[in-house]
């Protein structure tokens, strides 16, 4: 094991040379960079949605003649005009055009191509819509009732997969279990109950999503700023029902997405105006789009844990129930009730184990990942709860910590025995980071407080795939399909091929996001770009060098065993002289390519035989471990917060390029911060957007920023990605609304059971009673 | 009703003819063919448009360019000449201030606008001073410490 600090701000300690800098960085410095709203075509027309008038209503009629009429407009679609079929992830629920019902608000009933945007605009305003309108049922947990009337009336019907299990609103019900946990909790000294609360949030990328479609002949181009283009791809070719081969994906500069721009999207809506008027169409989203029209928020969430303990702090037992809203349609989500089960278990020592998970239908604004989706607001109710567990036993909840997190041998949730794993290490290091022992030793001002509280996510372990392609000059270049959604995750592949092949990073260019160019990628979802794409770009520049190393051994008459490649040119070891450059290998024209994909990492076995509706997740693969510990000040007259201090100490495994894994925690701990303070979607009583705009859903700003330290606890995990390491991207926002909540709770005596903590709620908290509602 | 107004964008003249409603991100993007800037939000939020006027930082998504007319304006393509980097741009880099790169081009304007008017500011200004800018990646930590690396080295040199 190693540790790697990262100075704070302000901090003398002297920085570590940062040779690496990302290929992509000059064009986003001087602003020559392209993204997808950066390009014009000769003859554009710009698009515009019909979005639903109503959450949930059954459409009678569409007359679009009125809308065709308009001056300027080229084209107006409905269901009509597409081929009627459905799409999802995990359930075929959705249409391109809603048709029998729409289920949201943003739910697309038309879309126009015209002109101007503000023709197109006007024109989607002109289609009318006759409505039979149904009552909004936002209420996710009521949806679930015996009587509640079904949202997806064929929901039966719908091509879905078979490990789901579905019953009417229910779109999937998890239950993870292990042992006896009722006995177990009937035996416990101690048991403790909660009840927690979150609303959904937003991605909020500061690039609103742009798209751009052109048909040569029987194929579309289309360029999209997706997080995931061979996703969008299969989505296009599926709701067109024309083949993959015919539709191309590309990807301009992407202006961050953290899960909002993951599944496809919009891709076909514009594709199919593009195919109708015969032109190039674009479609930009306005800020308040971005909001309200994406199938992608985070989801609300509704968390009962109750966990029983023996006085010296051993968990006998543990339910839950939590309830999820999936909103309107499935999209990529429907893996969430099992993510967040695991989630209420979290990185602990369990007796016994039985949490049921629902995820729900509603009218709302459908939930699919955002940034470790489930994960922050599960880990937010089950870190508070055991600060509550330690307090019931009289315990400190670092205590509580120290005797239950996971370590080596130790059994996950559903029997995964853990292989080498830094949970302990990282509690210990943010310990220290933030000063806990003077929080102990009651050094801080009695308005301040330090929370703590650690989390865990998976790696994902899928196929991926990558070429390496050497030129005529020595240089070479990447072809990889992975997707670059701003974290550098594929700006540095060339680090992990460069080493093989002894040449430098900047020797190397990359030819990315182009569905064409590219094999199959999962794209920019799961923290998993470095892990299978890193894995087969190392393959392929295995490939390579053992050509190379052919090649040479022919040119210098030696032996294989014998040359090392170095400096840019195959050589004899211990003989350097002896020597030939790449280049001169590589510059005969005979190609040298190397491809691959490499052997997918499977997690560890585990037993989901008292599982129902198991997806397969019971066992995370190479697990990342999380401890986060915040400082806040409590202004008790008012309930702001202000977070002055926060120690992010991760184990991520090995860290392949520390400027990135760095800006990871900077950009995921602020996330976190603000999903813990401020950032909630409000809505009415019938689940309609109240604050889809960036005045009221309040982001971070750079003056709200606390010292933020980070620890990097190298552990050396079996089964982990290229030289060791693990994912980096969404365990950052994992358990900081958690260790932010902890320590309000400190400062006011009570825990805050609605996320995000506002000022208001944490008032409210502090005002009311202990026991009564806050 | 169109009007004819001139603008200097990064010191070179543009007539132009606008709508008196149009935007000057939007106659930036569109009339002159300068895309550096970016439209977030459309609504002085976010700062991603962020362009100097006269030497002054405006959210030029909510600024008309009728009231650029005769001023001289600067977009982050105005920063350098594009090969050799400003001392900011490469700080950006070095320092991990540039991840997806969208608030980039309105983060480094702000910047420049800071160091114009407070060469050797406090962590504290350098927050302020881009907390009109919008940035869901970094954290701020990489920007924060570029400006204010930048602003150590200059007043080194005197």
């Amino acid at each position: 094991m190693s540790v790697i600090d990262t100075p704070a701000q302000g901090s003398s300690t002297p920085e570590r040379p940062r040779a690496f800098l990302r290929p992509d960085g000059k064009e986003k410095v001087t602003g020559l960079g392209r993204y997808t709203a950066d390009l014009t075509f000769t003859g554009q027309l710009h698009a515009a949605f019909r979005y639903a008038d109503h959450p949930h209503a059954r459409i009678v009629s569409i007359d679009t003649s009125r809308a065709k009429a308009l001056p300027g407009v080229f084209a107006v679609v409905t269901h009509e005009d597409v081929p009627d079929v459905r799409y999802g992830g995990m359930t075929q629920d959705r249409r391109l055009f809603a048709k029998e019902k729409v289920l949201w608000e943003g739910d697309v009933v038309a879309g126009v191509a015209a002109r101007t945007v503000e023709i197109a605009r006007e024109a989607a305003a002109l289609v009318e819509v006759e409505y039979e309108v149904l009552s909004a049922q936002p209420d996710y947990v009521a949806n679930m009732a015996p009587d509640a009337p079904v949202l997806h009336e064929g929901w039966a019907e719908y091509g879905a997969d078979e490990n789901l299990v579905r019953d009417g609103n229910v779109m999937s019900r998890y239950v993870i279990a292990k042992g006896d946990a009722d006995a177990a909790m009937a035996g416990a000294d101690v048991v403790v109950k909660s009840h927690y609360v979150s609303d959904a949030s937003q991605g909020v990328p500061i690039e609103p999503r742009a798209l751009v479609a052109q048909w040569t002949g029987d194929s579309v181009t289309v360029w999209s700023s997706t997080q995931v283009p061979f996703a969008a791809r299969s989505g296009v070719a599926h709701t067109l029902q024309i083949p993959e081969s015919k539709v191309r994906i590309v990807v301009p500069l992407l202006g961050g997405g953290f899960g909002s721009k993951c599944d496809f999207h919009f891709e076909a809506h514009v594709a199919i105006l593009a195919k109708v008027t015969r032109r190039p169409v674009r479609l930009v989203f306005t800020r308040k789009e971005e909001f309200v029209a994406p199938d992608h928020r985070r989801e609300g969430m509704d968390i009962e844990l109750e966990t029983g303990v023996t006085r010296d702090g051993r968990i006998v037992a543990r339910r839950g129930r939590m309830v999820l809203d999936k909103g309107a349609y499935t999209g990529e989500g429907g893996f969430f009730a099992q993510m967040a089960a695991m989630h209420a278990c979290g990185p602990y020592k369990l007796d016994t184990v039985r949490v049921e998970a629902f995820l729900n239908y509603s009218t709302n604004q459908p939930a699919a990942s955002i940034r470790a989706p489930t994960a922050p607001q599960a880990c937010w109710a089950l870190e508070q709860h055991l600060d509550e567990v330690a307090a019931a036993i009289g315990m400190d909840p670092v205590e509580l910590r120290r005797r239950t997190l996971v370590a080596e041998g130790d059994e996950g949730p559903a029997g995964q025995v853990f292989e080498k794993i830094g949970a302990k290490e990282t509690l210990e290091a943010a310990l220290e980071l933030i000063g806990y022992d003077a929080y102990l030793r009651g050094e801080l001002p009695d308005d301040e407080a330090v929370g703590v509280a650690c989390g865990w996510w998976p790696c994902f372990g899928v196929p991926s795939g990558a070429y390496v392609k050497l030129n005529g000059d020595g240089t070479a270049t990447i072809v990889t399909g992975a997707q670059e959604n701003g974290s550098g995750s594929v700006m540095g592949l060339p680090i992990l091929a460069a080493e093989i092949l002894g040449m430098s990073p900047s020797d190397f260019s990359i030819n990315y996001q182009d569905t064409d160019a590219g094999p199959w990628d999962m794209g920019s979802s799961g923290s998993q770009t470095t892990f299978n794409n890193g894995r087969a770009v190392v393959e392929a520049a295995q490939e390579v060098r053992a050509k190379l190393l052919a090649m040479g051994a022919e040119k210098l008459e030696a032996d294989v065993a014998d040359l090392e490649l170095a400096d840019g040119a195959v050589r004899v070891k211990g003989a350097p002289e002896t020597s030939v450059t790449i280049a001169d290998l590589a510059g005969t024209g005979e190609p040298i390519l190397g491809k691959g994909s490499g052997e997918v990492p499977e997690a560890a076995a585990s037993d989901a035989s008292a599982c129902v509706g198991s997806l397969g997740m019971e066992s995370f693969l190479a697990p990342q471990l999380i401890t986060h510990a915040a400082r806040v000040k409590v202004d008790r007259d008012t309930g702001v917060v202000r977070v002055l201090d926060f120690a992010a100490a991760h184990d991520s495994g090995v860290i392949v390029n520390k400027v990135g894994a760095d800006g990871q925690v900077y950009g995921g701990v602020m996330m976190g911060i603000g999903q813990a303070l401020t950032e909630a979607t409000w809505t009415d009583e019938e689940g309609r957007q109240k604050n889809p705009g960036l005045l009221d859903y309040k982001l971070q700003t750079a003056s709200d920023g606390p010292r933020i330290q980070i620890r990097w606890i190298e552990i050396e995990t079996p089964n982990a990605g290229p030289k060791g390491s693990k994912g980096v991207g969404e365990p950052p926002s994992v358990p900081t609304s958690g260790a932010v909540g902890n320590a309000i709770a400190k400062v006011i005596g009570r825990h805050v059971d609605k996320l995000p903590m506002t000022a208001e709620r944490v008032w409210l908290a502090a005002n009311s009673p202990a026991g009564e509602d806050q | 009703m169109a009007v004819d107004i001139t603008l200097s964008v990064n010191g070179v003249p543009y007539p132009l003819t606008v709508d008196p409603h149009a935007s000057l991100l939007h106659t930036v993007r569109g009339d002159v063919g300068l895309t550096g800037s970016k439209e977030g939000c459309d609504d002085s939020e976010c700062g991603a448009c962020m362009m100097l006027v006269d030497g002054r930082p405006v959210n030029s998504c909510s600024y008309l360019a009728v009231q650029a007319d005769g001023s001289d304006v600067t977009t982050v393509e105005g920063l350098s000449d594009g090969e050799t980097l400003a001392p900011l741009q490469e700080a950006f880099l070095t320092r991990g201030g540039v991840q997806c790169g969208f608030c980039t081009p309105g983060m480094l304007v702000s910047a420049t606008a800071l160091l114009d008017r407070s060469p050797n500011p406090s962590e504290d200004e350098i927050r302020t001073a881009v907390s009109g800018n919008l940035c869901r990646c970094t954290g701020y930590d990489g920007i924060v410490k570029a400006i204010a690396a930048v602003a150590a080295e200059r007043a080194a040199q005197g």
